[in-house]
């Protein structure tokens, strides 16, 4: 059988990694150009499938299926719909982008491509099932091999106890999630895996509203652990100051992305009016991730704990967003995860090249280095200015979405978030000032700018920010045809629940 | 024409036994004449002939089910995947046995020869059809490791065999009790019989009642449950390795399938009665286990601990107490073998070289052999249930059958405990790849482990990627219980 483009996407990395398995170790100029292609191959594809994908005719493309386990209704089965073609970009680009800034790792080279490899599969994985074993599959296969990934290569100092939390802590929420998908599965009238089959099943027949506040949690929290969600979301900023650039590039900039869309393509149509009951209190919840997120990296000293806590503040609009349960709101957290997928990227890119020349992230220890170099510094600045909300980034046209969407659904919760808006600010402009401005630190003298070829990544990063911030419509149009089928059901069942 | 001429034709129900039996003579004889060069050529018979025996048995496949020796051997899908599981791992530790120098001082030929009457013993157990055959079966792969287990003579072995001994003669006497009081009610030793009987409305006698829990407890020594899981860690760090892999392989697919066939076929109508005991029993054994196992530093003494808890795990199918839970059973059975095969092959590999079962010598492992540190990732994912590999379906389907019976909270707790055992796992992963060794010459992998461990390998990514074969034999297999 014919695999679409999708399925391709998908086995690009996996195939990859199975070939490095073939590359002995010393040949690395190879495994290099191997975990490129494997990666590069996704992005092209991605990039003509955001082109090519037909926003009147919505729903998913690309569909490839076959049936692997008929007995119990799982079959292997991606696509991509609106939502999932915005999602597999910004996968393919924080691959990418993180191949390159990874050509720096001089150390077992051949075992962390196979490592990095297998998690950007599984993370493609995540983004096009449409069966919720496979995507419970995928989703474990994108975690785990996170624990090797900042065991090995991470920063000695607190690697261990970093990435034995962050694994025990999202397969403790990814087990979570599977005790609710099997209740769903045995609930269902049908006996599948199928996501659009449990659909629409729920929709003929759905769950008793008692059933669905009992269930919801499990998902949400679940899902809401990876999310990261306020209070569990204490192993995110540890696992990013641990991890290699790259690998905190992925994590925060797709990884953290998971439990969000999760929420979204599997929590919220299954299991509607849960969500209507639910979906208030996460609101708090995001805000509570906001604010606590943003004063605690107010007082970080860390370059990484900076940048690790502003993205669980930051992740904080997101699931504001999703809370809204409105177009504008969906809309606009779905456009923020791209967005800040693509910031936080550049972000911890820019700070790994330093980190790894000058082998300290306390900010103050930097000082100065715009002068030595110039082009990470404007990076950097780049990414703070997208994170602030500047117009003309990415972000800001999201943020404001989710602004407007909390203003209509949770007027207090969008009173709350604005402060958000003013911590950012202040840290981020505050790294940049005391990183990259003020006196040179002597000590730095010797530090290498970017070459050429290291300035690639840098330059897809900030371009993709500057673009889709001028025109975010582009996005917008894609991301609409698929959050409305979700708020189509969440309306029915608001009907129907309330009176 | 003399009916005692004829061979029945029944009988071609026995071959794969009598092929063991004929083997397990012909080691005899071999042991006694080869006496100095025993070791190599006695295990290339041994090889050849459970590979032989494999194919007997897995000619029996798709065969309709009958009944010979007056009942008191059944042949049906059941016995036939048991059996392929037991052939796997006797042939298995029959590879490692080879491989440790320890035994090879000690004379090997004995150590294949009690191999293959402990495996006599596991086929007979999967196709007794009456509870005396049953009885001797199983008798017949406790003594077997009763030997097996203390064949070091060294100190600990000894201690190790010696609580082996006495917890299996306490746990023997049990089953023997809870037989007497099976036959007592049923007024019959035929368990097919028995079966009608029960299902006629025996439910309510406190005398069968007594009789079930007898047994169960037996069953729950055999596969090293609470409350009876405590002789695991001693003996497995006590044992000769190739006993311990045998032991928590073939032991313990042995309990089940003997789980399967008196509590599911059985005693399925009186299920009100035994199952809320084995759900509290199943969580309990999961816990103990996971729990026990965080704080070892004898790699040994943690698998003792880990298989405990796999132990738990089985037991959500039987608490489930429905197909899908026998399903469920068998498919985590054979997972479960090819990945803990596959770390005990390591173990041996690893010790041969370094002489040691301490976890803090396996730092650096990834740098002495790649190969070795890769291949106990990929076990230890798999045990703990990672996908994709085979160990993850088969928590998936377990779990799924305690969530359709309705015991949540048992879900809950196997799903909980992967997390917990994720932590020592992923310990040894670290210790192995993020560690400087403290010695840091290769290890070499003698070539016919590092073919099985390849099998091994394939085995657990194959399962746990394309699922459907094994699913399906494993369905055909439940379905003689149902």
């Amino acid at each position: 059988m014919m695999l679409g483009p999708v399925s391709w996407i998908l086995l690009a990395p996996l195939i990859g990694a199975a070939l490095l398995v073939c590359v002995p170790s010393e040949q690395v100029r190879w495994v290099r150009r191997i975990a490129a292609t494997a990666t590069g191959i996704p992005l092209l594809l991605a990039l003509s499938l955001i082109f090519r994908y037909d926003p009147v005719a919505a729903g998913y493309q690309w569909v490839d299926r076959i049936p692997w386990i008929p007995s119990f209704g799982i079959d292997y089965h991606v696509g991509v719909d609106g939502i999932s073609v915005v999602l597999v970009l910004l996968h393919a680009f924080c691959a990418f982008t993180g191949v390159l800034v990874s050509y720096r790792i001089s150390q077992r080279v051949k075992e962390y491509a196979i490592f990095y490899l297998l998690l950007i599969g599984g993370g493609f994985g995540v983004f096009t099932s449409m069966d919720l074993f496979f995507f419970y599959l995928f989703y474990e296969m994108a975690v785990i091999p996170m624990f090797p990934l900042i065991g090995i290569w991470g920063s000695k100092k607190d690697r261990d106890y970093a990435t034995m939390k962050l694994t025990l802590y999202l397969t403790a929420g990814a087990v979570m999630a599977l005790i609710g998908l099997l209740t769903l599965y045995t609930l269902s009238p049908v006996k599948t895996f199928d996501l659009i089959a449990l659909r629409e099943a729920f929709l003929r027949q759905p769950l008793p509203p008692a059933t669905q506040w009992f269930l919801f949690p499990f998902l949400l929290f679940g899902f809401g652990v990876i999310a990261p969600m306020w209070p569990f979301h204490s192993w995110s900023p540890l696992g990013h100051a641990a991890a290699p650039s790259a690998v905190s590039m992925l994590h925060a900039g797709v990884l953290m992305k998971l439990g969000s869309y999760a929420i979204l393509r599997i929590a919220l149509p299954l299991m509607p009016a849960g969500a209507v009951d639910w979906l208030p209190w996460v609101a708090g919840l995001a805000c509570m991730n906001i604010l606590y997120g943003g004063f605690v990296a107010m007082a970080q000293k860390d370059a990484k704990f900076v940048i690790g806590y502003s993205s669980s503040s930051h992740m904080g609009y997101v699931l504001l967003g999703i809370a809204c349960l409105s177009a504008i709101g969906l809309n606009g957290a779905v456009l923020l995860m791209f967005a800040h997928g693509i910031m936080t990227a550049l972000a911890f890119a820019a700070v790994g090249h330093v980190y790894d020349q000058t082998h300290t992230r306390i900010l103050s220890d930097w000082g100065g280095l715009i002068r030595q170099v110039p082009f990470i510094g404007v990076a950097f600045a780049a990414a703070a200015l997208a994170s602030a909300g500047l117009p003309g980034f990415a972000n800001f046209a999201a943020e404001l979405l989710v602004f407007f969407g909390a203003w209509e659904s949770y007027r207090w919760a969008a009173v709350a978030a604005v402060f958000g808006i003013v911590t950012t600010a202040f840290y981020m402009l505050r790294a940049v000032r005391t990183g990259f401005y003020g006196p040179l630190n002597p000590k730095w003298t010797g530090l290498k700018d970017a070459t050429p070829f290291e300035k690639i990544p840098y330059l897809i990063l900030i371009t993709v920010l500057l673009v889709v911030g001028c025109w975010p419509q582009s996005l917008l149009t894609l991301i609409q045809s698929g959050t409305g089928p979700i708020l189509e059901i969440i309306q029915q069942a608001s009907v129907g629940v309330l009176p | 024409m003399n009916p005692g001429f004829v061979i029945p034709t029944g009988w071609s129900a026995l071959l794969p036994e009598l092929a063991l039996t004929g083997l397990i003579g012909l080691i005899l004889i071999g042991d006694v004449l080869l006496k100095e060069e025993a070791g190599k050529i006695l295990s290339g018979i041994a090889v050849a002939g459970l590979a032989a025996v494999g194919f007997l048995v897995a000619a029996q496949w798709d065969q309709p089910a009958r009944t010979v020796l007056a009942g008191m051997f059944r042949m049906d899908m059941l016995a036939v995947f048991f059996k392929g599981i037991f052939t796997i791992a006797a042939l298995t530790t029959v590879l490692i046995a080879r491989q440790t120098p320890a035994l090879i001082r000690r004379g090997l030929g004995e150590f294949y020869l009690l191999i293959l009457t402990a495996t006599l013993g596991m086929f007979l157990t999967a196709s007794a059809g009456n509870l005396l055959m049953l009885f001797v079966a199983l008798e017949m792969i406790t003594i077997s490791f009763y030997v097996m287990v203390s064949y070091h003579q060294e100190e600990r072995s000894l201690e190790a065999g010696l609580k082996y001994l006495v917890l299996g003669s306490i746990a023997s006497g049990l089953f023997l009790y809870g037989l007497a009081f099976l036959f007592g009610t049923t007024g019959t030793a035929d368990l097919t019989e028995m079966a009608a009987v029960i299902q006629g409305g025996l439910t309510e006698s406190p005398m069968l009642v007594l009789g079930l829990f007898l047994v169960l407890s037996s069953i729950l020594f055999k596969s090293a449950c609470v409350p009876f899981q405590l002789w695991a860690p001693d003996v497995y760090q006590g044992a000769p390795t190739p006993a311990v892999a045998f032991l928590s392989v073939g032991s313990k697919a042995a309990g089940f399938v003997v789980a399967l066939r008196l509590l599911i076929e059985l005693l399925l109508p009186l299920g009100g009665v035994w199952i809320p005991v084995v759900v509290f029993l199943s969580g309990a054994t999961i816990l103990a286990g996971n729990l026990g196992a965080i704080p070892q530093s004898n790699i040994k003494r943690l698998f003792g601990y880990s298989t405990i808890g796999h132990g738990g795990y089985l037991l959500i199918g039987i608490a489930a107490g429905s197909f899908l839970g026998t399903q469920a059973i068998l498919f985590y059975l054979a997972a479960y073998a090819f990945t803990n095969l596959a770390a005990f092959l390591v173990i041996t590999a690893f010790s041969k070289t370094t002489g040691s079962d301490e976890i803090r010598d396996y730092a650096g492992l990834s740098r002495r052999s790649p190969f070795l540190a890769a291949m106990f990732f990929l076990a230890l994912l798999s045990l703990a249930g990672v996908p994709p590999l085979a160990g993850f379906f088969g928590k998936f389907l377990l779990i799924l059958s305690a969530v359709d019976a309705g015991h949540g909270v048992l879900a809950g707790i196997g799903a909980i405990a992967v997390v917990i055992s994720l932590y020592y796992y992923l310990m040894i992963v670290k210790t192995m790849y993020a560690d400087e060794p403290a010695d840091p010459s290769p290890v070499p992998v003698p070539t016919t482990l590092r073919i099985m461990l390849w099998i091994c390998a394939a085995g657990m990514l194959g399962l746990g990627l394309i699922q459907k074969p094994l699913v399906n034999w494993a369905a055909a297999a439940a379905q003689t219980l149902f």
